[in-house]
């Protein structure tokens, strides 16, 4: 115990100035006091922590420790690294400071044009990825049921051979490559090649699960399947609706700028939501609906549209197909029958829609709660129809406001670690194997002969090839394993799975999954977690768990939902043993004997590929969507100077990146050199394309039926063209008389190609230089003729408690192969569950977790808040089943899983509906699987897996799955 | 003379994200169990649902220094409470008297009792020198030296959580209020009442 | 049987620091009920004093804590507002802490009034020289275990209830601050000790404490302080008195003291930041006022009476002194024949020692 006088009392260092101004306004700026004093921290933070007596302090969390430990010296100059945070999509910039490799301190990136410095509660604990505690140390597997520290190559070794024997007994395709929407975009487009080299479609990740109804519904509507707009031009909206999209928990930082607007603007916002979700807490308009009746909520607000006269009438004349016919559908929802459907009253439905519609542009925002359903597609498509109607895309302020998921959801996704295309949406076609192949500077007979030499499908009379046959979805691979193999269109069943940075508890049918799991060959966890594919299954052997380094210990570039690219720095090294994913890949690629194509332009240092060769292999060959433009050196140079954005429009002004959109949006077309500034609003006809404008994708033919597809009177600003026009080939540059225009190095690339194809970008810089839009000028459509229902109808759920409504609004009908799979819709459907099990069950999401939350839940700072999993009920569900706040509850669902969780009550939830968040695992059934984790790797927090107990449905177009509706019954524990 | 420093959360911005509280941890490596800050809900889950940001609120007549038995608590001159922990002897009295849970304790010893208190700084450090590793230590970092406000409102996801010179927040405050349509505010709950909380309880409504 | 005393003295001596009249002016001072400090200096009403007048006027019940749900696990983390707070601040610093100091003050003050009235009450008849045993070395055991800790308690407890405006002005915050440390310790690892001696205790000396009619006429005499003669059994009325006041109170003290010593000891009952302010209102009125009456006690058994300590402190006393102060119980002995008197008067300025204060 001192007993000696203590320094001055009196906190006078505080500069008066700091304290004064250095306030956040309300755009979220604060003014940092010139010269950081460094010193100081360099000292605090880096010296050793642990030296001095101070018995009296608070306890020391193992991180200070470990802080302490690393820091070793007290000297060390403080490193400040630009980074991106991993948790979503939003991409709030980081500024991590780094002292002697350990991640010391965390400062808000004030100046970042996304977030201002803002953070949710995952970024602003981000940090604690420098220490890692529970991470998965070094490469493991599974013997007689005990993990076993293995080194690198004995299990490359061992799982590279036990791939191949699989191959050759089975064939490439029994092989599942699931990758992961946490790879930056590097590593996501070297694991859809790595898979396509190996000679399968059965590659997949989470954008399957999450916005792959989006993508399909939107990409066939108006060409592109991303975000029209950005979060930053939600400033500029006049109103803002919501549909399943909970952004206070999901996306927190978009609050942010949807605030603003509401501030600002005084833009009333409307939340769909069968929850009263914390973003409803801010809403004007709360329209409370059963879960599974997005069509009906959107065509009865389009009643009320259409019925006065609210719709943009010169926009849709213009730019919009099919709308008579929607007009059609939309008119057999009436109030009543609305009312019927989703239990919404007229008048809220009607205020709601006079909202949408007095406050012009407004914006649609969607998530998970429109996307999982058997008729997502349906329901993406519906949404996108009302903004059409309204005329609110196209401008600012309004757009399709798709907020992604996982931080490079969109970028995995534009670079196609699909089981349907590949990269940048270009298919499974053999003109698109051919335009890859020349990308990669391969034969494409070689690639070609990496394939399965039969065919699983006809088109016609003809054999399809399987490498242009569709893989299996993610969400169907436990069918591809447990399904019997003369059901499956393919080879064999699948024998071997890649859990590439997946968290399987973020799947439906978790009981069936264990079951494919122990039916498996070998399954290899790569992932800086064991996540719960290591405990959830009751396997003795075949189990490798390889320790990924996460996305601060490598760098690359990654694409938020906005479709800005971000330049991700790497922090601090790999920790443990983990190595970066493109190292694990080459390791794996070069044992399988692929890695001498895969690489053949790509540099490889100490088994790890170079980043930025590998992004510049992409801007060669992307062109569809615009990846062409974000060379290394560009993003790089936006990373510096990213306070140079503005924060609205994004644009920059004056300084290094002059006139540059943050991030090069994409499309960013042609090539690096041609410094396109990007795309901040898709079919913005109000900029020529030039500056970032856009129309309306050609993507559909010219004409259907005798009715014109491409726009009319409707150019974007600058067009020489002063009407619609198809998408842009040689022979139509030939035409127009611009083909001199080319350089001769341009004509020859471009000869016979059309803007996708010419790897030159010719075709593309001349169509920009002419004011065209390289994809052409039509409308958009909402008769979307190539799917099931071409205009979008409402059809219930396949496990529905409303059985009146059945009959009239029925699910599709079985399909016997459906992406190599049969897939069962009418005839579950047409069982009657609801005696047994009539509560709605569905899910949402937490702010402290993302995804599976192997991660999330692995960090004290997160999971201290987020300690039990639970089940949102109603007062009066509660009180008729006899359950009390805190209660454990057991949910059993109609295909037999059941899951032991605590009950919360609460009026958030409708009565006979119950709501779980689905970021829990590590229990199964009610049992505790803590004690099967490698040991020091379990997360803080475990729990119940919702999606153990959900169940079966899928979307008709793209195999989605039904995370948001099923049925189950609810008693006490 | 120096500025007087408040916390306000706006609670119209407050979307209960908890961004505040791991940005505390983060900042100041504050075990768990210990939470300098936290956000509480009213009417969770139903209308009128409201967020608010608590952590020590600075008072300018601080209940925790009235009751303190030895007198650890000291008013910096930018109106920041802080006390020392060498004098603190883990009472718990202040915990008794703050209207705002802000005192929190370590167990420590063999029965699980009280150890030294600790709270919010106002990331203003503590009363060891300034910047030192003891002072860190004690009690978490010194933003206010470097010139740097709390993290937990520099890192605030809508920017709810105001930190800094009392004029200033003020005035921001203020500012938003104004721009804050009154049509907005007044139609909120009422459109809300209506028609919360429908029954999906598989009846068939005709 | 110096150590003891020292013992007393140098608790008097701290516990008179604490009543030293600076300490009551510190009171009103440290308080500080400044009117208009709702404002900062600069003279800017700050919103959250709006916001948090908004939230205690959102709660419809008023007095009542506004609680809602949080994240944070912990006590009172769901509280918004702890209303009872202020309360109980006011309560402890304008009624707690000055009335104990008058109370304490005025009861020493009693004492030594007492003293100059009465004297010291001699053995009237003078000493016999015959011991009787009064008490089994258990029952001293107890009592002088329970009596040790419940005089460290109270002095440790006076430190942290008055300390802050007696001696710490005295030796600074530091010094104050190691005192007060240590003082707590002791008094957080001896209470639970104390509880359980105060339970022994209640075992110990029930028998003979019963109040029967002899009490009350002792009582209507005044026991005898002020002339005439009170008859008294084994214990006369007034140290029956001490004996149930001391078990009730003692026993609000310890279970209110568990409660403080132990925030954490029964986390299902997860006690408010409101229980935890009534558990210290009962813990300080109930030790403050066993605290005050222990002096009568205190002087009564030591410096008051001729004949009175030595009982306690060898478990015999002198008969004469048995026949004036409880000739009942006297009486009693020599029916039963159990009076067995043990002649020790050979070495009579042994007792004289003893009394001489």
């Amino acid at each position: 115990m001192k007993l000696t006088k203590k320094s001055n009392r009196v906190i006078d260092h505080a500069p008066n100035q700091v304290i004064d101004s250095s306030l956040i306004d309300k755009a979220g700026t604060a003014k940092k006091a010139a010269g950081e004093a460094m010193s100081r921290r360099q000292f605090l933070r880096g010296s050793s922590l642990m030296a001095g007596g101070a018995a009296l302090a608070t306890a020391f969390t193992p991180g200070m420790m470990k802080k302490a430990e690393a820091a070793g010296s007290t000297t060390g100059d403080i490193k400040r690294v630009k980074t991106v945070c991993t948790h979503c999509s939003v991409g709030c910039g980081v500024i991590a400071e780094v002292q002697n490799g350990v991640w010391t301190g965390q400062e808000p990136a004030l100046d970042h044009p996304f977030n201002k410095g803002a953070h949710c509660a995952k970024g602003a604990s981000i940090r604690e990825h420098g220490h890692g505690e529970r991470r998965l140390k070094y490469p493991t597997k599974l013997v007689d049921g005990k993990w076993k520290k293995v080194s690198w190559d004995q299990a490359i070794n061992e799982i590279g051979d036990k791939l191949l024997s699989i191959r050759k007994e089975s064939g490439p395709d029994s092989v599942y490559w699931l990758g992961s929407a946490k790879h930056n975009n590097e590593q996501a487009y070297l694991f859809r090649k790595m898979a396509g080299m190996w000679g399968t479609n059965n590659v997949d990740h989470q954008a399957r699960i999450c916005h792959s109804t989006t993508v399909a519904g939107v990409a066939n509507t108006w060409g592109y399947g991303a975000m029209t707009n950005s979060y930053n031009d939600i400033h500029n909206s006049k109103s803002i609706l919501l549909i399943g999209s909970n952004p206070s928990e999901a996306h927190p930082v978009s609050m942010l700028h949807i605030m603003k607007a509401k501030e600002e603007n005084n833009a009333p916002i409307v939340v769909i939501d069968p929850r009263f979700t914390r973003t409803a807490a801010h809403a004007d308009h709360f329209l409370q609906i059963r879960p599974g009746t997005d069509v009906p909520i959107i065509w009865g607000m389009l009643y009320h549209i259409f019925k006065n006269g609210w719709e943009d009438k010169g926009f849709i004349r213009q730019r919009v197909y099919g709308m008579e016919e929607v007009m059609q559908e939309v008119a057999k929802w009436d109030p009543a029958e609305v009312e019927r459907v989703t239990g919404v009253k007229e008048h809220r439905v009607k205020a709601a829609a006079k909202a949408m519609a007095d406050n012009r542009p407004g914006t649609f925002i969607w998530c998970m709660g429109g996307t999982q359903h058997t008729v997502g597609n349906n329901n993406t498509r519906a949404y996108c129809t009302f903004q059409l109607a309204l005329g609110n895309m196209g401008v600012s302020g309004g757009g399709a406001n798709i907020f992604r998921g996982h931080d490079n959801v969109q970028g995995a996704t534009d670079l196609g670690v699909l089981a349907n295309t590949l990269p940048g949406y270009y298919g499974l076609s053999a003109g698109s194997w051919k335009h890859w192949s020349r990308v990669w500077d391969l034969d494409y007979d070689w690639v070609k002969g990496q394939f399965d030499d039969g065919s699983y499908e006809k088109k016609g009379d003809k054999d399809v090839h399987v490498m242009n046959t569709k893989g299996m979805p993610v969400s169907r691979w436990i069918d591809g394993v447990l399904e019997d193999k003369d059901n499956i269109a393919q080879k064999d069943n699948i024998k071997a799975m890649f859990f590439w940075g997946h968290a399987p508890n973020s799947q439906t049918r978790g009981t069936e999954q264990k079951k494919a799991m122990e039916k498996l060959d070998m399954m290899v966890v790569v992932d800086p977690y064991p996540t719960a594919s290591a405990v959830m299954q009751d396997r003795k052997d075949g189990v490798y768990l390889l320790p990924a380094a996460t996305q601060l210990e490598t760098y690359g570039s990654c694409t938020a939902s906005n479709r800005s690219f971000q330049w991700r720095s790497k922090v601090m090294d790999p920790l443990f043993e983990s190595l970066p994913d493109h190292t694990i890949m080459y390791k794996l690629a070069k044992k399988v004997g692929i890695a001498d194509q895969m690489f053949k332009n790509i540099k490889v240092e100490n088994d790890e590929p170079h980043i930025e060769d590998i992004l510049r292999e992409i801007n060669r060959g992307m062109w569809t969507i615009g990846y062409t433009g974000q060379s290394p050196e560009r993003l790089k140079k936006q990373q510096e100077n990213w306070g140079d954005f503005d924060f609205t429009s994004l644009k920059a002004e004056g300084g290094q990146c002059d006139g540059e959109f943050y991030g090069l949006p994409w499309p960013c077309w042609g090539t690096p050199e041609m410094k396109h500034p990007g795309t901040p609003n898709l079919y913005d006809g109000s900029k020529s394309v030039a500056d970032g404008g856009l129309t309306f994708r050609a993507r559909f033919g010219v004409e259907r039926n005798g009715t014109n597809l491409l726009a009319e009177g409707f150019h974007s600003v600058g067009s020489e063209i002063k009407d619609g026009y198809p998408e842009f080939k040689a022979d139509m540059l030939k035409k127009l008389g611009w083909w001199d225009d080319l350089t001769d190095e341009e004509k020859t690339a471009a000869e016979g190609k059309n803007w996708k194809t010419d790897l030159s970008g010719g075709i593309q810089r001349v169509a920009i230089k002419h004011g065209c839009a390289p994809f052409g000028n039509a409308k958009a459509r909402v008769n979307v003729w190539t799917f099931p229902d071409p205009i979008p109808i409402h059809r219930e759920p396949l496990y529905t408690s409303r059985r009146d409504l059945v009959e009239k609004y029925p699910t599709y009908e079985d399909r016997k192969s459906f992406w190599r799979l049969p897939t069962r819709y009418g005839s579950i459907q047409a069982q009657d569950f609801s005696k047994e099990y009539p509560m709605i069950l569905s899910s949402f999401r937490l702010v402290e977790y993302e995804g599976g939350g192997d991660e999330s839940r692995s960090n004290p700072w997160l999971a201290e808040l987020q300690q039990d999993m639970f089940v949102e009920i109603n007062p009066r569900d509660a009180n008729n089943a006899g359950i009390r706040d805190g209660n454990m509850v057991w949910i059993a669902t109609p295909e037999g899983a059941k899951i032991k969780v605590k009950a919360m009550v609460t009026r958030r939830v409708a009565a006979g509906v119950v709501s779980a968040p689905y970021h829990f695992a590590g229990h199964m059934q009610g049992e505790d699987l803590r004690s099967k984790y490698p040991k020091g790797s379990d997360p803080f927090v475990l729990g119940e897996a919702l999606n153990t107990a959900m169940t079966y449905g899928y979307d008709s177009v793209t195999q989605m799955q039904e995370s948001k509706v099923s049925l189950c019954n609810i008693t006490k524990a | 003379m120096a500025a007087n420093v408040k916390f306000y959360c706006d609670s119209e911005r407050c979307i209960e994200c908890n961004a505040c509280v791991t940005a505390c941890k983060n900042e100041n490596e504050v075990p768990w169990g210990i939470n300098r800050r936290r956000v509480v809900t009213v009417k969770d889950g139903e209308p009128g649902e409201r967020s608010l940001s608590v952590a020590c609120m600075h008072c300018t007549d601080a209940p925790c220094a009235a009751v303190c038995p030895v007198d650890c608590f000291y008013t910096t001159d930018n109106g920041i409470v802080l006390h020392d922990k060498d004098i603190c002897i883990g009472c718990g009295y202040c915990s008794y008297a703050c209207p705002f849970g802000a005192p929190q304790f370590p167990t420590s010893g063999a029965f699980s009792s009280r150890g030294k208190m600790d709270k919010c700084t106002f990331c203003a450090g503590g009363p060891e020198e300034t910047g030192s590793v003891d002072e860190y230590k004690k009690y978490g970092a010194n933003r206010l030296a470097e010139g740097k406000l709390p993290l937990c409102a520099e890192m605030c996801a809508t920017k709810a959580l105001l930190a800094g010179d009392a004029n200033t927040v003020s005035d921001i405050y203020r500012k938003r209020v104004i721009s804050r349509s009154m049509s907005t505010l007044a139609s909120s709950g009422a459109i809300q009442q209506n028609g919360f909380n429908p029954d999906f309880s598989g009846k068939v409504t005709k | 049987m110096n150590q003891i005393k020292q013992f007393f003295l140098f608790g008097l001596v701290i516990f008179l620091f604490n009543l030293s009249p600076i300490s009551i002016s510190n009171v009103h001072a440290a308080d500080g009920e400044k009117a208009g400090q709702n404002f900062s200096p600069l003279g800017v009403e700050s919103p959250a004093a709006d916001l948090w007048r908004a939230v205690r006027q959102r709660n419809p019940e008023g007095g009542e804590n506004l609680v809602g749900r949080s994240q944070v696990k912990g006590p009172n983390a769901s509280t918004l507002i702890n209303v009872g707070g202020q309360e109980w601040r006011n309560w402890r610093n304008s009624k707690l802490i000055p009335y104990s100091m008058y109370a304490l003050g005025g009861m020493l003050l009693v004492i030594v009034l007492f003293r100059l009235i009465r004297g010291k009450i001699k053995i009237k008849a003078g000493r016999s020289g015959k011991k009787i045993k009064r008490f089994t070395n258990f029952q001293r055991f107890v009592h002088w275990t329970v009596a040790i800790l419940f005089v460290i308690l109270g002095i440790t407890g006076v430190i942290l209830t008055l300390g802050r405006y007696g001696l710490l002005p005295l030796i600074g915050k530091e010094a104050f601050g190691f005192i007060a440390y240590y003082g707590k310790l002791l008094h957080n690892y001896l209470g639970p000790v104390f509880s359980v001696m105060l339970v022994v205790m209640l075992f110990t000396f029930i028998k003979g404490n019963m109040f029967n009619w002899t009490d009350i006429k002792w009582f209507l005499k005044g026991g005898g302080l002020f002339g005439g003669h009170a008859s008294a059994g084994r214990y006369n009325g007034g140290e029956k008195a001490w004996y149930w006041i001391a078990m009730l109170a003692g026993i609000v003290v310890v279970i209110s003291g568990l409660i403080l010593n132990f925030p954490q000891l029964i986390p299902i009952l997860n006690l408010s930041s409101e229980q935890f302010q009534q558990a210290q209102f009962l813990h300080a009125v109930g030790s403050i006022g066993l605290f005050v009456v222990s002096f009568g006690h205190i002087y009564m058994g030591t410096f008051a009476m001729e004949g009175a300590f030595e009982a306690m402190r060898t478990g015999e006393c002198d008969s004469n002194w048995a026949k004036e102060h409880h000739d009942i119980w006297y009486e009693e002995l020599q029916r039963d024949g159990s009076l067995t008197m043990n002649d020790t008067a050979s070495n009579p300025s042994s007792n004289e020692t003893a009394q001489t204060a």
